[in-house]
């Protein structure tokens, strides 16, 4: 008889409530505090935030400094709003002089080291807009992260290329790879030349460099 | 009169040690804790494990220390670790005891594990304990890591970098485990708030535990390959063989008792 078979005092209707109640039970659980740790995933993966506020660009020097052959480097900090301190916050900060901020360094060197035939014999003045974007194409501006561990790079005059101290990465004034273990060349910040000759920067790449 | 003083010392001592054995048993409780035997052969190498686990409460004990002046943000995470070492007393010794004791137990935790394998000791039915050893030097090195990072001196800040990177080459989820590490996108006040979180709440929670379920494996099953189990089992073996070599004998004598009856 079916009724002999079922010993277990515990019905279908039963097993299934209960089963439904565990399972709701460590959703409640887990979820929360998994999703609380997770937040900043969620928020730079999935919603696209950034710790860096946007379309803030930051001016790094001029177009008529950068040098022949070797690179410029400029000292860049962005502000940073990181967690806990709200934009209100930041601005309040700000003011007292302790935003939030995070310093990188930014190499800038002419196209395979050439000054534009435009830039030379030519003093500083006001720059066309045909100059602009002729500048635009000739001008290389790298962050100083190694894109194989994020290690900061530096320039040997000696051997004329960029060199990471960490496990020996090389890449040439243009930022290319020339040996080493880097998958790719150096990251390239989004720029922009205006009419004065400043060069100016915005937290943003040609890829993720994770750590910058 | 010293012999007198000495019989008396001892008298008092049993009397003060039955007297606590009998309310909370904790002479029973000592010794099966402290006992254990190990094989003849290997000798020493058998207390590397007790060293992992000695290290392991040093790094407990020294940590708890720290924390009464280690600030975990990044404008003063150094600057409290400087202050530790310069201005308040025994501070470059504890920290020092911290510090040491960490690169000291990644050393012993790797002889270990050689031990450990070299012996054999990860054979039936001892295979689930080599796992947890396995999760456990894991966290150990995470937590090695972590602390290495809390620092936020250029070495520390450095470090972490290179290991947010490593972290972003998982395959799949690379950008969500440089997220998680980074607390962000960008290595600020958030990230020195979850190494701190892991290295002194998370991966500690995470090894005790693990801890007592490895040593409670080592107790159900002891050490392996000490004379004992040795012998046992070669006894066992050559008492199989001697009854297969006994039925086979009886299977010979069988079939010429049936050959003679016949014939």
């Amino acid at each position: 008889m079916p009724e002999e078979l079922q010993k277990d005092p515990v019905s279908r209707g039963e097993f299934l409530v209960m089963g439904a109640l565990g399972t709701l039970l460590g959703a409640v659980m887990t979820i929360p505090p998994l999703v609380f740790v997770l937040d900043p995933v969620i928020k730079s993966e999935f919603l696209d935030q950034s710790d860096i506020p946007e379309a803030e660009w930051i001016e790094l020097g001029s177009v008529f400094e950068v040098p022949q052959g070797k690179p410029i480097t400029y000292r860049v900090e962005f502000p940073q709003i990181q967690s806990y301190a709200l934009e209100k916050e930041e601005e309040k900060t700000k003011q007292e002089g302790k935003a939030g901020s995070i310093v990188e360094a930014a190499l800038v060197t002419w196209r395979d080291g050439e000054i534009p035939d435009i830039l030379k014999g030519r003093g500083e003045g006001r720059l066309s807009e045909a100059e602009i974007e002729e500048l635009t194409e000739k001008l290389n501006i790298v962050n100083n992260h190694c894109t194989h561990l994020g290690c900061p790079v530096r320039w040997l005059e000696e051997k004329r290329e960029i060199l990471c101290p960490c496990h020996g990465g090389i890449y040439d004034l243009n930022g290319y790879v020339i040996g080493g273990p880097p998958p790719r060349a150096l990251y390239r910040y989004a720029f922009e030349i205006r009419e004065n000759g400043g060069i100016y920067v915005r937290h943003e790449f040609d890829g993720n460099p994770y750590v910058v | 009169m010293i012999p007198r003083i000495k019989a008396r010392t001892l008298d008092l001592s049993q009397t003060t040690v039955d007297w606590l054995e009998d309310r909370t048993g904790l002479v029973t409780m000592l010794e099966h804790f402290l006992y254990e035997p190990v094989p003849k052969r290997g000798k020493w190498l058998y207390s590397l494990g007790s060293a992992t686990l000695f290290l392991i409460n040093l790094q407990f004990l020294t940590g708890i220390l720290l924390l009464f002046y280690y600030v975990p943000t990044t404008t003063e995470a150094w600057d409290s670790i400087y202050y530790m070492m310069t201005e308040v007393y025994f501070g470059t010794l504890i920290r020092g005891i911290h510090f040491w004791s960490a690169n000291i137990l990644v050393v012993v935790i790797g002889l270990h594990m050689l031990r450990t394998f070299f012996s054999g000791a990860y054979k039936a039915p001892r295979e689930l304990n080599w796992v947890i050893g396995v999760a456990l030097i894991f966290i150990v090195t995470i937590l090695a890591f972590t602390g290495y990072a809390l620092r936020w001196d250029a070495e520390g800040f450095w470090a972490w970098e290179v290991g947010v990177k490593i972290g972003s080459y998982t395959p799949f989820l690379g950008n969500y485990v440089a997220a998680f590490l980074l607390g962000g996108d960008t290595a600020g006040p958030a990230t020195l708030s979850r190494v701190f979180a892991l290295h002194v709440w998370l991966l500690p929670a995470a090894l005790a535990p693990l801890i007592g379920v490895h040593l409670y494996l080592l107790r159900k099953h002891g050490e392996f390959g000490s004379d004992f189990e040795y012998t046992r089992r070669l006894a066992e073996l050559r008492e199989r063989q001697q009854m297969e070599e006994y039925s086979v004998l009886l299977e010979e004598e069988n079939i010429e008792e049936d050959g003679s009856s016949r014939g």
